[in-house]
């Protein structure tokens, strides 16, 4: 796909991919399932662990899927996965905010799309390189997120979320993949600052730009 | 079970598994001595007993399936008791020989109970032997409840829950004798054999069971014919056919057998040509035999008589004919959902065209159904008899008033054998012959009229043809010939009518006619006081008006009618049976006792062997038995009613007037034939259909209705998928549901819309239809007048309908909107153009989208789906269709700003196919009053453009550069003034004002033109630009600009001054401009698939310092070199805000948050690091953390704006 002319679609799917790739280093790194379940893997040529378990794998796949259909509707803000601790209260969420994406509509996803710099040049829209190595950069700083946040919840779990934008349309449909939920993020101010942020790195890769950072809660005590 | 039952049959099923045997040395094999009886019987049980432990020592390797079970033995099974012994004990159950108490064992296996026992042994685990064989074949314990002997009783209703609606079941009957036979061991070993003999023969259940007489089994525990659904058993009387209908014939004489197949072959829905004279002869000579073979063969082939099926041998034919369902083996029909098999059904062109999937399947249906056709032929008679009736009596009625004691004559008219006499007008040679009108020779059709022959040898109407085949086997069949009926009844009428009086249609071959009028005004009395010679003169005249219309209807029809006259309904009914064949009667006053007196009580209308058999019962056999009796006698027995009508029936009387109509109360469409759903697309498709034809009866009744009744059939849960009459509803569970409308309505949509809510309500598996009814009831007139019949009761507000400049008005908006679309990516025009034209009432003719089709907003969340057409359908059109539209915009667009139109063109060279498809708005956003006016080909191709299904108006919208941040830089902005202007309501008026300012002025256009100036220019270094563009652009009207908003209009100002110096200067425009001019370009050679889209310029990142920096090592080493520069007197204040407005725009635009951390963290420590190696003053170093501090906050302040927690900056 890379080869061809670079789509809308083959970002997004370069940004899913990734996306992936992201969750199994998150579960593994913070002990959302148990260690001895990640298989080693080698994927942007970073070493990454990958969850064996088939349903995992399935989860993260059909989530993965959902989360592409909607991005390629161009209606999607941000990705985040959430961390929950035991009493389900999120303690972590790993945000993916994907407002500079370029805009396509839902009906060109898989035209191809062209840059033209400001001299006439054709500008590359996916450079593979630079995809690669941004990806790399960010998945070793994900995967030492361990670093700065407090150490993860015991028995925690995970879900991934989209934020839309604001005119984007829910999607509510049948099968419903989505759950519908009340806005609560812009809370009271204090609430606002007790969150820690800890920025991870803002992937640019000719059209594929992304911002990604690590939200943490206050600590439950 | 009680927990007391349980305690026993524990204890004694405890004994029995604990029970072992060693040896015969127990005490129980000691001799018992004399007297001890107990004792002895004591010891038997043991031992047998020891018997049981040994037997299931022996067989260890059964499963021990009925470990826990003690079973005991009561009277004749099948299997033999020996055999459940051994099968219970084999697989680990106890057995008890003697049964001490009920309590004692677990169950109790019986095949028949009598009826005392079976009240006894009511609330104990009365099992059949079955279970015990199933449960062993099936290597399971069974539940015993499915082979209960004693169930709740025949009466006793089962309900079955299923999909949380209550479904009926049929409660099992007791099988008793027949059950144990097929089970029986004879049975099985006579199947046994079967298997190796072919298979046709295990079809014939007669042969397996040659031992059971068919006369003691209960009919309805015949199952075999019953549970093979239509479709096998089509298939089996195939295999049937081959192999047995050939042996059968040759009995035949061999040209017998040539007129039998040209007999059989034509449809026998279409009548048979009329037949001429010598193959009449070979016919009269051939049907004999033949037709009574045929029976003979059918009914040897379906093992009984199918009955109440109308066109089962035409349709099962094509059952039997179809390919595919021959293919699919019988268990795997069993297995497929409702939908799949019914998938499968329609997948046969010949089945799907004779179901509702078929597009004229309502309109055939209705065609071809004959009891539609009576009916609906009757209703129309009568509502057109009705209406004669009315204008013609209104002079007579009022001088009819009757008086009291009045003498009245009332003829009742009557066809002898209607559809047999007239059908018999084409096979004159039948006359005399047995004759009837059916649907066809096979044995399950109906008779409809028999000739006076038939009926002498015993043929009455509505029987079954079998019957009639066997009592007279010569019997011809004639088809019905519709029309034919039709003319005679209309000629029928039109005597009848012609003889005068009131007149009432009881059905198309018999009227009541109120003939006292006439005759009063023959013996000139007024019908009370009695004159010998009046009331001569007045029968005479009866009887005279009796002659007349049976010539005249003689002559005209070439059929034969009698009438019955008499003094009321009653009498001149009973009359015309005396009158019968092809005669008249009138009974006198003086004879009316004895003559009703003298009659059998069936003989009365609206007797029949119901109550005449309840009247047999208090002895009455005559009609003037019934005057013995008392009126309370009769009410008693029959009822108040009847027993009422009865009693004054039997002294003549008859209280019903000639010409009282009874008020039809409902109106409805029902379809129960044919009913086989794939998918709810189907299903709502049909509903749309069926609720049209509800609307049609409605107009014909000229009613509308404000209760609406809905009918659905469900095939019920026990009942086969393919019903025994072919496509029939077969067995079903029937739901109804109303609803008051509240207003009175016969608008199919209303209905439509209803109904489609109420079926979603019963939430229906399509695959389980069987039939859909509609009915309206609480019926109110139609106001009279006109098209009275489209005004519902609520009146609709009438707006001026634009006729012909609205015409070219649109098309000219149309073709600004192309323009605009084409020079400017933001087309604000057609956004504009989208809301005046926004429709204001539904568009009903022109709307194609059925209710359903919008999406329901069932799931009860905040989110409403929008209605809007989606962009998948809305998608690029094909090059010829654009071709043509364009072609219909050119001469409309014969407005001044044609100019910018041209340029567009000679640009579009670029671009030419897309070039329509831009132009067109949303369908929903056409007006439909333009679109009913534009002439009848231009509006299909323009609606044409919205079903191709390439077509794609939103998608080309939504690759317009709108960077969501600079959504304030658009043109698009201006529109909401626009927007004022053209209201939604009155959307006509709006636009009429809309086009004087279009004509007094050409700003409008312009202006939104505006933007597209500058990028025409940038892309075509300014060759393209005319004079006459020129002229526009300085023609901005003072008004206009000044009902601007402050903001807008510098903009507007703006982009002038700005296209007016590239005009003259050729100055570059900025880049901010360019980003607004950019679009898609396609590589339109190569066709929409392989086009480009052009990705819009970045934003430019936020940069620091003069250099434009930004990246990170840049900005470290700038930010190095202005620590070390300043290291010693502090920054400047500039400086550190400077860092704070970049980082802050990093956050904030760049979105990046890790590189203004990374900044900040950098420059803390840089500063940190200073301070370590040299010793700075303390203004520096204060100044130094202040301005460090700053720029902390700024990038905290940063973060929380863009709603993010604090970040860590070391």
């Amino acid at each position: 796909m890379a080869n061809d002319a670079p789509t809308f679609r083959s970002l997004v799917t370069h940004f899913t991919d990734f996306l992936t790739v992201a969750i199994h280093t998150i579960l593994y790194e913070r002990n959302i399932y148990p260690r001895t379940s990640f298989l080693s893997a080698r994927k942007y040529n970073f070493a990454v662990r990958q969850s064996r378990h088939p349903k995992v794998c399935e989860w993260i796949n059909d989530a993965m899927a959902a989360v592409e259909t909607e991005i390629l509707k161009g209606t999607v803000e941000r990705v985040a996965v959430v961390v929950y601790n035991q009493a389900l209260k999120p303690t972590e969420r790993y945000l993916f905010d994907l407002s500079r994406f370029p805009i396509v509509g839902a009906a060109d996803a898989d035209v191809p799309l062209e840059r033209k710099a400001a001299d006439g040049t054709t500008v590359s829209v996916l450079p593979v390189v630079d995809i690669e190595e941004q990806f790399r950069a960010t998945m070793s700083k994900l995967a030492n997120c361990g670093t700065v946040l407090r150490p993860p919840p015991v028995d925690g779990t995970f879900t991934v979320a989209i934020e839309l934008k604001s005119d984007g349309q829910a999607p509510v449909s049948h099968p419903q993949p989505w759950m519908p939920v009340e806005a609560a993020t812009r809370q009271g101010a204090t609430e606002l600052q007790s969150r820690r942020t800890h920025p991870l790195r803002a992937v640019v890769a000719g059209d594929l730009m992304f911002e990604s950072w690590i939200e943490e809660t206050p600590a439950a005590d | 079970m009680g927990s007391r039952l349980e305690q026993k049959s524990n204890l004694v099923r405890k004994r029995i598994e604990g029970h072992t045997f060693e040896d015969e040395g127990g005490d129980e094999y000691e001799g018992s001595k004399f007297g001890g009886f107990t004792d002895y019987f004591r010891r038997k049980k043991i031992k047998l007993q020891n018997l049981d432990a040994q037997v299931r020592a022996q067989s260890s390797d059964k499963p021990q399936i009925f470990k826990g079970v003690v079973c005991h033995i009561n009277g004749y099974t099948q299997p033999s008791l020996n055999d459940l012994h051994t099968l219970i004990v084999q697989h680990g159950g106890g057995f008890l020989q003697y049964l001490d108490g009920k309590t004692m064992c677990t169950h109790i296996i019986a095949s028949n109970l009598t009826p005392k026992k079976r009240e006894e042994f009511k609330r104990y685990r009365m099992v059949k032997p079955a279970w015990i064989v199933d449960s062993v074949n099936g290597g399971k314990l069974l539940p015993w409840d499915a082979y209960r002997v004693i169930d709740e009783g025949v009466g006793q209703k089962v309900l079955g829950f299923d999909n949380g609606q209550v479904v009926t079941q049929a409660s099992r009957k007791t099988q008793g004798y027949r059950e144990q036979t097929s089970t029986s061991w004879y049975t099985s070993q006579l199947k046994g054999r079967e298997a190796d003999t072919p298979a046709t023969v295990k079809k014939l259940p007669s042969f397996t069971q040659p031992l059971t007489p068919e006369e003691e089994i209960d009919d309805d525990e015949y199952p075999v014919p019953e549970i093979t659904s239509s479709i096998e058993r089509a298939l089996d009387q195939d295999d049937y056919g081959s192999q047995y209908l050939s042996p059968e014939l040759p009995h035949q004489p061999c040209g017998v057998l040539d007129a039998a197949t040209s007999l059989e072959t034509p449809p026998k829905t279409s009548p048979p040509p009329v037949p001429s004279e010598d193959e009449a002869a070979a016919k009269g000579r051939a049907t004999s035999p033949v037709e009574a073979a045929m029976p003979a063969v059918e009914s040897a082939a379906a093992f009984r008589p199918r009955e109440g099926s109308q066109e089962p041998d035409y349709s099962m034919a094509i059952v039997r004919n179809s390919e595919k369902l021959r293919d699919i083996s019988p268990s795997k029909l069993a297995d497929m959902t409702a939908e799949e098999h019914n998938a499968l059904l329609l997948s046969d062109p010949r089945i799907r065209k004779s179901t509702v999937v078929h597009p004229d399947f309502l309109e055939q249906y209705y065609r071809e159904s004959r009891l539609h056709h009576l009916s609906t032929w009757k209703a129309d008679l009568k509502s057109q008899l009705q209406a004669l009736a009315a204008e013609k009596s209104s002079s007579q009625k009022t001088k009819l008033k009757k008086l009291p004691g009045q003498r009245r004559y009332i003829m009742h008219v009557d066809f002898d054998s209607f559809f047999a006499a007239v059908s018999l007008k084409k096979y004159p040679q039948y006359v005399e012959k047995p004759a009837v009108v059916a649907h066809g020779g096979g044995s399950g059709s109906e008779i409809a009229s028999a000739n006076y022959p038939a009926r002498d040898k015993g043929i009455s109407n509505g029987m079954w043809m079998k019957r009639a085949q066997d009592l007279c086997p010569e019997l011809k069949i004639l088809p019905y010939d519709f029309p034919a009926y039709e003319e005679a009844s209309r000629k029928f009428y039109d005597a009848i009518m012609a003889a005068g009086g009131i007149v009432q249609s009881v059905s198309i071959d018999e009227a009541l006619v109120d003939i006292s009028a006439i005759c009063f005004a023959e013996s000139g009395t007024d019908g009370v006081k009695r004159y010998e010679g009046a009331v001569h003169r007045e029968q005479r005249k009866a009887d005279m008006l009796a002659q007349a219309v049976r010539d005249e209807v003689l002559e005209k029809t070439g059929c034969a009618v009698s009438v019955g006259i008499g003094g009321n309904i009653l009498l001149a009914k009973i009359a015309l049976r005396r009158a019968k064949p092809a005669g008249q009667y009138q009974i006198k006053p003086e004879e009316v006792f004895d003559f009703i007196g003298q009659l059998e009580v069936e003989k009365l209308p609206g007797v029949a062997w119901s109550i005449g058999g309840k009247l047999e019962e208090i002895g009455v056999k005559l009609v003037k038995d019934i005057r013995e009796m008392s009126k309370e006698r009769l009410i008693n027995t029959l009822g108040p009613k009847t027993g009422e009508k009865l009693w004054d029936y039997a002294r003549g009387i008859d209280r019903v007037e000639v010409g009282e109509q009874v008020i039809r109360k409902s109106v409805s469409a029902e379809v129960n034939w044919g009913v086989r759903f794939e998918n709810q697309e189907q299903v709502d498709e049909f509903m749309h259909g069926l609720c049209g034809e509800l609307h049609k009866r409605l107009l014909k009744e000229r009613v509308k209705g404000k209760q609406l009744t809905m009918k659905v059939m469900r095939r019920a849960a026990n009942a086969p998928r393919d019903p025994p009459k072919h496509l029939g509803h077969g067995k079903c569970d029937t739901y109804n549901k109303s609803l008051q409308l509240g207003v009175a309505t016969n608008d199919p949509a209303v209905i439509t819309k209803e109904v489609i809510a109420v079926m979603k309500g019963f939430n229906i598996s399509p695959g389980e239809l069987r039939g859909i009814g509609v009915q309206m009831q609480k019926l109110e007139p139609l106001k009279a007048g006109g098209e009275g019949a489209e005004l519902g009761s609520q009146k609709r507000l009438q707006f001026k309908r634009p006729t012909t400049p609205p015409v070219r008005n649109d098309t000219a908006t149309v073709g600004r909107a192309t323009e605009d679309s084409i020079q400017d990516d933001v087309t604000p025009e057609k956004q504009r153009i989208a809301d005046i034209n926004k429709p204001s009432v539904a568009i009903r003719p022109i709307n194609v989208t059925t209710p359903t089709k919008r999406p329901l907003n069932m799931l009860g969340t905040q989110f409403v789906l929008p209605t809007q057409v989606d962009t998948s359908v809305l998608a690029e059109l094909p090059a010829d269709i654009r071709a043509k539209l364009a072609k219909h915009i050119k001469p409309n667009v014969g407005l001044p700003p044609v100019p910018a139109f041209k340029t567009s063109e000679q640009r579009h060279k670029l671009a030419p196919k897309d070039f329509p498809a831009i132009a067109l708005p949303n369908q929903s956003q056409l007006d439909p009053s333009i679109l009913e006016a534009l002439p009848e080909d231009v509006r299909a191709e323009i609606l044409g453009f919205y079903k191709s299904p390439g077509n794609r108006k939103r998608g080309e919208q939504a690759l317009l550069p709108q960077s969501p941040r600079k959504v304030r830089t658009l043109p698009a902005t201006k529109h909401p003034v626009k927007r004022k202007r053209g209201g939604g309501l009155f959307a006509g008026r709006a636009r009429s004002n809309l086009h004087s300012v279009d004509n007094s002025t050409l700003t409008q256009s312009n202006f939104v033109a505006r933007p597209l100036a500058p990028k025409h220019l940038q892309e075509d270094g300014g060759a393209n630009t005319t004079d006459t563009e020129d002229a526009e652009i300085e023609e901005l009207d003072p008004d206009f600009l000044a009902a601007l908003p402050e903001d807008l209009r510098k903009e507007v100002l703006d982009q002038q001054r700005q296209a007016r110096l590239q005009r003259t200067g050729g100055i570059d425009v900025s880049l901010h401009q360019r980003a607004k001019a950019r679009k898609k370009k396609g590589t339109d050679e190569e066709g929409p698939l392989d086009r480009l889209l052009q990705l819009p310029p970045r934003p430019l990142k936020p940069s620091f310092t003069m250099r434009k920096l930004t990246e990170l090592p840049d900005l470290r080493t700038a930010v190095k070199a202005w620590y070390q520069e300043f290291s010693d007197e502090g920054p400047y204040e500039e400086d550190i805000e400077a860092l704070g407005k970049y980082l802050r725009d990093v956050v904030v635009e760049e979105r990046d948050v890790a590189k203004a951390v990374v900044v900040v963290k950098w420059l803390v420590w840089v500063a940190e690091e200073g301070q370590e190696v040299e010793a700075l003053g303390e203004h520096a170093r204060a100044t130094w953390d202040q301005g460090v501090a700053f720029v902390v906050e700024a990038v905290q302040s940063a973060v929380a704006k863009r709603g993010l927690g604090r970040v860590d900056l070391g």
